[in-house]
């Protein structure tokens, strides 16, 4: 359901808006961008100066040039009953920061190492799984030499 | 038509949720200073201004596959918030919704699954009741100030097909009758329809005799086997 916002007309006052119900997500760039841009998918609704009074106002960051495109979503993939499927649209705005910041987008899934409680059931796994590929395994005295050779 | 907006919030910069240990979908419950519990200080939190990090969770969260997450916000509890509260928690639940959609986002393109996806749909629910209890105490206020029920005028129309309907107004910049889109528009249902509608009610009330008939009849068949069995509710 969207919101209807009052019909602005010529005198009208500033319209202000009370719990906006728009969504920024940030984006990895897919090409690469200069280290003070940072790249937003950005409901079909908002334009850039949505854009720039959202991120001072909500998210305290300094804006500088903002520059919006909307991507098309394809619409050439086929189901199994042969119809095309839609890819929704969205609309990609582009974020230059003020001030001289910058901006990496950080590595949000690091490896990290899966250690499980004690007593539980994955942990019982592990155990055995370890101790089978030990049995497999040659006699380490014998320096990687198969057992075909003999002694 | 671009829709020059300056978002009002105000006492936002004020206040901000206790770090992250508490996440926005608890049920927070602070009281005021004067209220009458045993002496204790005036809590003061010290707001949260990370800028673009608040688009991301707190470090030690990344690559987990689960993270924790208490229960939405039930109407009942939002009911009890002060508006300037309500107003905040807005403002909190939306930066948390910002976060898991990047969250999903980048899960999606690292193609990794994405740590507890329900907690999109719990901020999604709470923002919900939210609105519904904003516009409660909206509609309520309006109500006792005006008169009038509903914010958006309207009027009962009837289409071509002889359905009754409310008709809700749209703002336009021209009258009515300067409006040339509007006035193809029919509001009222031809003479020709007229038999259209009685086949229609008639096939109406039939579908309804034979639901009751039906009703009536699984009953008395349930009765015939089961003849001291307790009548269902149903």
């Amino acid at each position: 359901l969207t919101k209807r916002y009052p019909l602005y007309q010529l005198g009208n006052p500033q319209l202000r808006i009370f719990r906006p119900n728009w969504f920024l997500t940030l984006v990895r760039p897919g090409k690469e961008q200069p280290p003070d841009t940072v790249q937003f998918r950005i409901p079909m609704e908002m334009t850039k100066y949505d854009v720039k009074n959202y991120l001072e106002k909500i998210y305290d960051v300094p804006v500088g040039a903002i520059r919006t495109r909307i991507q098309f979503g394809s619409n050439k993939k086929r189901n199994h009953l042969h119809q095309k499927v839609k890819q929704p649209d969205y609309k990609v705005a582009y974020v230059q920061l003020a001030q001289g910041q910058t901006f990496t987008f950080p590595d949000i899934f690091p490896e990290k190492e899966l250690k499980h409680e004690e007593g539980s059931m994955e942990e019982m796994q592990e155990k055995f799984m370890e101790d089978e590929k030990q049995r497999q395994r040659l006699d380490p005295r014998r320096g990687g030499v198969t057992e075909w050779f003999g002694l | 038509m671009n829709i020059n907006l300056i978002l009002g919030i105000f006492i936002l910069k004020g206040w901000d949720w206790v770090g992250r240990e508490k996440s926005p979908l608890a049920a927070l419950s602070w009281r005021s200073p004067s209220s009458s519990v045993a002496p204790c200080r005036a809590l003061h939190t010290t707001i949260s201004r990370r800028g673009l990090d608040e688009f991301f969770d707190l470090p030690e969260n990344w690559g987990e596959t689960t993270v924790k997450s208490g229960a939405p916000w039930t109407a009942k509890q939002l009911r009890t918030k002060s508006n300037e509260d309500l107003h905040k928690l807005w403002y909190v639940l939306l930066k948390e919704k910002n976060l898991l959609l990047t969250l999903e986002q980048e899960a999606k393109r690292q193609r990794v699954p994405m740590s507890s996806p329900e907690r999109i749909r719990k901020v999604e629910r709470s923002m919900i009741r939210l609105e519904t209890v904003v516009n409660e105490r909206e509609s309520a206020l309006r109500m006792l100030q005006t008169g009038q029920e509903k914010a958006r005028p309207g009027a009962w129309r009837r289409d071509k097909f002889g359905h009754v309907y409310w008709y809700r107004f749209k703002e336009y910049a021209i009258p009515w009758y300067m409006n040339r889109r509007y006035k193809r528009k029919s509001f009222f249902t031809p003479k020709f329809v007229q038999p259209h509608i009685r086949l229609r009610l008639e096939k109406y009330l039939r579908q309804r005799a034979r639901k009751t008939s039906l009703e009536r009849r699984t009953q008395s068949k349930l009765k015939e086997k089961f003849p001291h069995a307790n009548i269902s509710a149903s």
